[in-house]
């Protein structure tokens, strides 16, 4: 039997992130101090150290130290993740406005495709936004109707750990701690490239924009 | 109560049963449809005090005194609005209570009777008031604004219900519980209303406000969170609609990388099943019984196996080849039978030039006599010639064999 320790050392070293919506069992183990420092010291035998985002929220596996070629696969994660920041922003947009509820996605927020789908069928602009999104080179469908489009994103959101669907005979899908990842990526680049995102979007509302 | 009192009273409630329909389309709508009611209805609900029109020009609306009841009953969440007069209620109290001691003095027992009973419904209407304005508090709360739709709504929302929490609470510390219990001074009655039933109250409101403001605290923030994260998203929506060629800096080649972006590859590919470990061995046998055979061949063509013209016709037997040495062993003997004469094995191997070799054909003679029967047997003489063996004794040494007829 694998013990406790094990399962989540194994978790952490296949690249997962672990949040309590995932794997509330590992995160509980990982949120007390004494856990983490066994898992730290196994970790660290392998040039890796426990990292975690969204104030505690997320955790997931780190380089200790950084060398040429750990640099380099840093290099080509950071050009895929901003690469998806748009469309996965797009779509976080999408699901908030057709909620109705004007509440952002977070973690542990359900969303139920059935009544999104029909939200989105009802509302021109939501299915124009969808096709523009799965037509995405990370989502990259090809269907035209609107029930293959908004099943392919929601599947290849799961495959990327978003979202994780409990109950595979339902269409009901949670949202995990990446999606809280994915917010601290954002505030980086807005608070490093000096964007003053959350102006800017004051700003269109005071002028009447669409948004 | 006198008998004029309550005549009115009863037919103000039998109105408002028997127009219940019309009043519940006020209440809802909040105004009232004047085209699908006769005058005379509409007339007789506003002398009752049940409609009234605000000004001359505008529609007709339910008093507020009935749109109080009706919220207060049915727990309407809509019902914002918090009675807060706290001074006046009190300062009425201790009105109340100065003409109470003042005909308990005088021993005015009729008036003492009225006066109490009046301070009674004052001080409970006091605390029901307060349960109840804490009470509306806690169903917006509850279903966190539910009413409204957007955040910034919320927010408000939330804002208005914290300056009305602070607003309470001022009026709370207009509570003197010392003035009050100096004057209930030793009046049995007087104490039981002005100190315990209203301290009862005024502790328990106090508990639950402090609950509400955090509650209210602790939502503001989730909805500034909510706001922080919806603009995050539309700005950068925006930021990338102006500027579409922005990309990030690559953050992995900075001297301090950020922890954010130091995500270690995955380094653990799934494990296999061991076929050396007995504790496997439920798992393999689960893996090979979900192993599939396929019996499919992938040789496509085989030009020999294709279907081809066969002509049927008798198969010439097949022809047993009789063993050259057998025929000489044969053909030997017959020879001794014709001629009738002893011959030696070796003799007739020279006449007639035989290619084996001496001792196979010497051995096939002995296994071809043999091999006959014992009746054959009994027509042939055989005699061999040779010598024991010089060292070991029981063997002999066969050189030649002559064969005649008995």
């Amino acid at each position: 039997m694998i013990t406790e320790q094990g399962r989540i050392l194994e978790l952490l070293l296949s690249g997962a992130f672990i949040c309590q919506i995932s794997d509330e069992e590992a995160w509980r183990f990982l949120k007390n101090s004494g856990n983490s420092d066994k898992v730290e010291a196994q970790l660290n035998i392998l040039n890796r150290t426990l990292a975690s985002a969204a104030e505690g929220d997320v955790f997931f596996a780190a380089y200790q130290s950084l060398y040429d070629n750990e640099r380099k696969q840093l290099g080509s994660q950071f050009q895929e993740i901003s690469s998806q920041l748009m469309p996965l922003v797009e779509w976080l947009l999408l699901v908030q406005q057709a909620n109705g509820s004007d509440v952002p996605v977070t973690q542990g927020t359900a969303i139920r495709l059935n009544e999104l789908q029909t939200t989105i069928e009802d509302t021109p602009a939501f299915a124009e936004q969808l096709e523009k999104i799965s037509r995405n080179r990370l989502f990259g469908s090809t269907s035209t109707q609107l029930d293959g489009q908004l099943k392919l994103v929601f599947n290849r959101l799961t495959q990327l750990g978003y979202l994780l669907k409990p109950n595979a005979e339902k269409q009901i899908f949670i949202a995990t701690g990446k999606v809280e990842y994915l917010y601290d990526v954002l505030k980086f680049i807005d608070e490093t490239e000096a964007l003053s995102l959350t102006e800017q979007a004051e700003n269109a509302v005071q002028q009447g924009s669409l948004l | 109560m006198n008998q004029h009192l309550q005549q009115a009273g009863l037919k103000l409630l039998n109105a408002l049963s028997r127009h219940a329909e019309l009043i519940m389309q006020v209440y809802v709508s909040g105004t009232l449809d004047e085209s699908k009611h006769t005058a005379k209805v509409i007339e007789g609900l506003c002398q009752l005090g049940i409609l009234w029109r605000p000004e001359s020009d505008t529609q007709l609306r339910l008093k507020s005194a009935v749109r109080n009841l009706l919220e207060s009953s049915l727990h309407d969440e809509r019902n914002r609005q918090i009675d807060a007069n706290i001074g006046s209620a009190l300062a009425s109290l201790k009105t109340l209570a100065q003409h109470y001691k003042e005909a308990l003095y005088h021993n005015r027992y009729a008036e003492v009777d009225a006066h109490l009973s009046d301070l009674t419904e004052h001080v409970y209407a006091l605390t029901e008031s307060l349960s109840n304005s804490v009470r509306v508090l806690f169903s917006r709360i509850n279903n966190e604004f539910g009413y409204v739709a957007s955040i910034d709504a919320k927010i408000r929302e939330n804002e208005l219900a914290q300056s009305q929490v602070s607003e309470l609470l001022n009026q709370l510390e207009l509570f003197r519980f010392d003035e009050l219990s100096e004057l209930a001074g030793s009046n049995r009655e007087l104490r039981h209303l002005l100190v315990v039933t209203l301290q009862h109250s005024f502790s328990k409101v106090i508990q639950e406000l402090s609950i509400v403001q955090a509650r209210l605290l602790e939502l503001i923030g989730r909805f500034r969170e909510f706001k922080g994260r919806t603009q995050l998203l539309k700005g950068f929506v925006l930021h990338m609609e102006q500027k579409p060629d922005f990309s990030p800096v690559n953050y992995s080649q900075l001297s301090q990388v950020p922890m954010l972006f130091n995500q270690a590859a995955a380094l653990i590919k799934p494990a296999a099943v061991d076929v050396h470990r007995i504790e496997h061995e439920q798992d393999l046998q689960q893996l090979v019984g979900a192993i599939k055979a396929f019996n499919r061949s992938t040789t496509a063509h085989h030009p020999e196996r294709a279907a081809q013209k066969i002509n049927v016709e008798v198969q010439s037997a097949a022809q047993f080849a009789e063993d050259k040495l057998r025929l000489a062993v044969e053909a030997y003997f017959c020879q001794v039978i014709d001629s009738g004469k002893r011959l030696t094995a070796l003799d007739y191997y020279q006449q007639h030039g035989l290619e084996f070799d001496p001792e196979v054909w010497i051995y096939q003679v002995v296994g071809g006599y043999q091999g006959l029967s014992m009746e054959e047997q009994g027509y042939f003489a055989l005699d061999t010639t040779g010598e024991p063996h010089p060292i070991y004794t029981g063997n002999y040494i066969i050189r030649d064999i002559e064969l005649g007829l008995r």
